[in-house]
């Protein structure tokens, strides 16, 4: 191992977690483990971008089967974040939270279904919507 | 020219808007948050307000026209409450450096910069955590923490400021003009029995305090009264750090006689336990948000080692020997029958000077005003420790810990069990 980078750490900022090393080193000889311990991988740290701004919601009803999102799915919400043409997102219909595929074209806002069995929605302008939050990952169990 | 200038941030109806948060049904409709057990109004949006209905509305008296007005009750859910507080203090976190939490939906956080900046920096914040968090706040700014506190009442009260007021921004004169017709309790560490003594000198508003004399306030009502004069002329002498010294904790633990080993038994020891430390509290002028109730098994006893523990949040800081007794009852399903423990104890920590958080009386459980405590206090100063309890610590058969919370809504981003549903249809 070889010194890279040298700077101050502010000690103001929010508390930093260090993985653990062992301390006593032999000297003269460094242990080649060294460079190999690590935590396991952090689900949390990988699927959760925005902490603060990130929620989970589970999945009723089949309507987004085409685009992967099935009955009994869970579905990482991140709030706040100015949905995109293409995003999945939650939506608030009538009282209720909804999950449809957003869709911006030259002459509106439409919601779509994933299944040809549901009907998509028109809406004249994106400000007459009120999105929840945009869906980003959905988790599919498979057993 | 860069300023150091201290903002509070606080959600409006908290638990309200905890509520909104995940059900879009409550929107724009009169929304009640009902007390442990369902008994009171302990929360209530804007809209309720307009009904005339206030904090300790009993429940039973509400719910008969509660449909006629659209009123909707909750249970309290503190859970989501909980969650959505941390929250809340990781956004903050993002837009400052210096963030101290002062209560459940309060925070104090620092500004440096020019003061042209304050302003948008404030309301950055401001639409941070309503689009992230869907909690609308308002946003006092202001040189020293009572300077903010007072902004903040402005942010919300004048309807041109949509939620945020920056201070040392406003002019002088409107500056005085707001002062001089704000009521001296209602500024941050003036209680009511210190607005009576001063009342009594003819200091009625914030700008009478303001200009009064230091040394005469001193000598009235001690060094604390002092610093909010000084406070209000805009020198910081309460520091984001000095929250501190009321932050330790208090103790009460014993070892026993003879090992307990059975819930019966340690129902009792802890209702016990629950209300010496509830007179240490007193003494202390104190109260708490966080119990922890634990017990042991001896060290000797490596077999069976056992330690257990259930700590609670509770709803606002209190020192009301009934909520406090049923918390501790939070050990009991943590413990195994039948395993020797040697000893036990309550811990309670957050702690806050008693009535150093006017902002909070909202959240004031209602049988923690005055009543209970300090009548037992008396008894047990006159008739000793043991002559009289409550709960189990009176060792009657008191009600379960499980608290009746039949219109509580699903602990959303506490139980996998619980989160938000989403409709694909
Ligand atoms: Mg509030």
């Amino acid at each position: 191992m070889s010194i890279q980078d040298i700077r101050a750490v502010p000690v103001t900022g929010p508390a930093m977690e260090v993985p653990m090393m062992p301390t006593a080193v032999q000297a003269g000889f460094p242990s080649p483990a060294l460079d190999f311990v690590h935590e396991s991988i952090n689900l949390q740290e990988h699927l959760v971008y925005d902490p603060p701004a990130t929620f989970i919601a589970r999945v009723s009803g089949d309507s987004m089967v085409g685009a992967g999102i099935s009955h009994g799915d869970q579905l990482l919400i991140h709030k706040g974040t100015r949905p995109r043409d293409g995003d999945v997102v939650i939506a608030v219909l009538d009282g209720q939270f909804t999950v449809k595929r957003l869709r911006l074209t030259g002459t509106g806002v439409r919601l779509e279904a994933a299944n040809p069995e549901y009907p998509d929605i028109e809406v004249p302008e994106l400000s007459e919507l009120s999105i929840w939050g945009v869906a980003y990952m959905c988790l599919h169990g498979l057993r | 020219m860069s300023k150091h200038l201290l903002a509070l941030v606080d959600v409006n109806s908290f638990y309200v808007s905890c509520e909104r948060a995940f059900d879009p049904t409550l929107e724009g409709r009169p929304v009640l948050v009902l007390s442990n057990n369902d008994g009171c109004a302990v929360a209530m949006s804007a809209e309720a307000k307009e009904l005339g209905i206030t904090v300790g509305a009993p429940w039973f008296k509400l719910a008969p026209n509660a449909q006629r007005h659209g009123l909707v009750a909750r249970s309290s859910n503190y859970e989501l409450y909980g969650d959505m507080s941390h929250r809340f203090l990781q956004v903050i976190g993002e837009h400052s450096h210096e963030v101290e939490k002062y209560s459940i939906d309060e925070a104090f956080a620092g500004y440096g910069g020019p003061l042209q900046g304050a302003g948008p920096w404030a309301e950055r914040i401001r639409r941070d955590i309503a689009e992230r968090l869907s909690l609308p706040v308002g946003i006092g700014v202001g040189a020293t923490k009572t300077l903010a506190k007072l902004a903040n009442l402005a942010a919300k009260r004048v309807p041109g400021m949509r939620g945020v007021c920056v201070w040392d921004g406003l002019d002088a004169e409107y500056r005085d003009w707001v002062m001089s017709r704000l009521p001296v309790q209602q500024i941050w560490g003036v209680g009511p029995r210190s607005a009576k003594k001063l009342a009594a000198h003819g200091v009625t508003t914030a700008a009478a305090l303001r200009d009064a004399d230091a040394q005469f306030v001193r000598r009235l009502l001690g060094v604390t009264m002092m610093r909010t004069v000084l406070e209000l002329r805009g020198q910081p002498c309460i520091q984001l750090e000095e929250e501190r010294e009321f932050r330790d904790s208090l103790v009460f633990s014993r070892s026993f006689s003879t090992p307990v080993s059975t819930r019966e038994i340690m129902a009792q020891v802890m209702a016990s336990y629950a209300q010496r430390a509830c007179t240490r509290l007193n003494s202390r002028s104190t109260e708490a948000k966080t119990l922890t109730a634990w017990a042991m098994t001896s060290q000797f006893n490596s077999a069976a080692e056992d330690s257990p523990s259930a700590t609670l949040s509770l709803p606002a800081p209190t020192n009301d020997p009934v909520l406090l007794t049923r918390a501790a009852q939070a050990l009991l399903p943590r413990m195994t029958e039948g395993t020797r423990y040697t000893k036990a104890g309550i811990t309670l920590t957050d702690l806050s000077p008693r009535g150093a958080q006017p902002a909070f009386d909202l959240f004031a459980e209602p049988q923690q005003d005055k009543g209970i405590g300090p009548l037992l206090q008396q008894v047990r100063e006159k008739s000793g420790t043991d002559a009289i309890g409550m709960g189990r610590g009176g060792m009657r058969t008191a009600a379960e810990w499980e608290m009746r919370r039949e219109m509580m809504s699903p602990r959303y981003t506490t139980r996998w069990q619980e989160m938000l549903e989403v409709h694909a249809r």
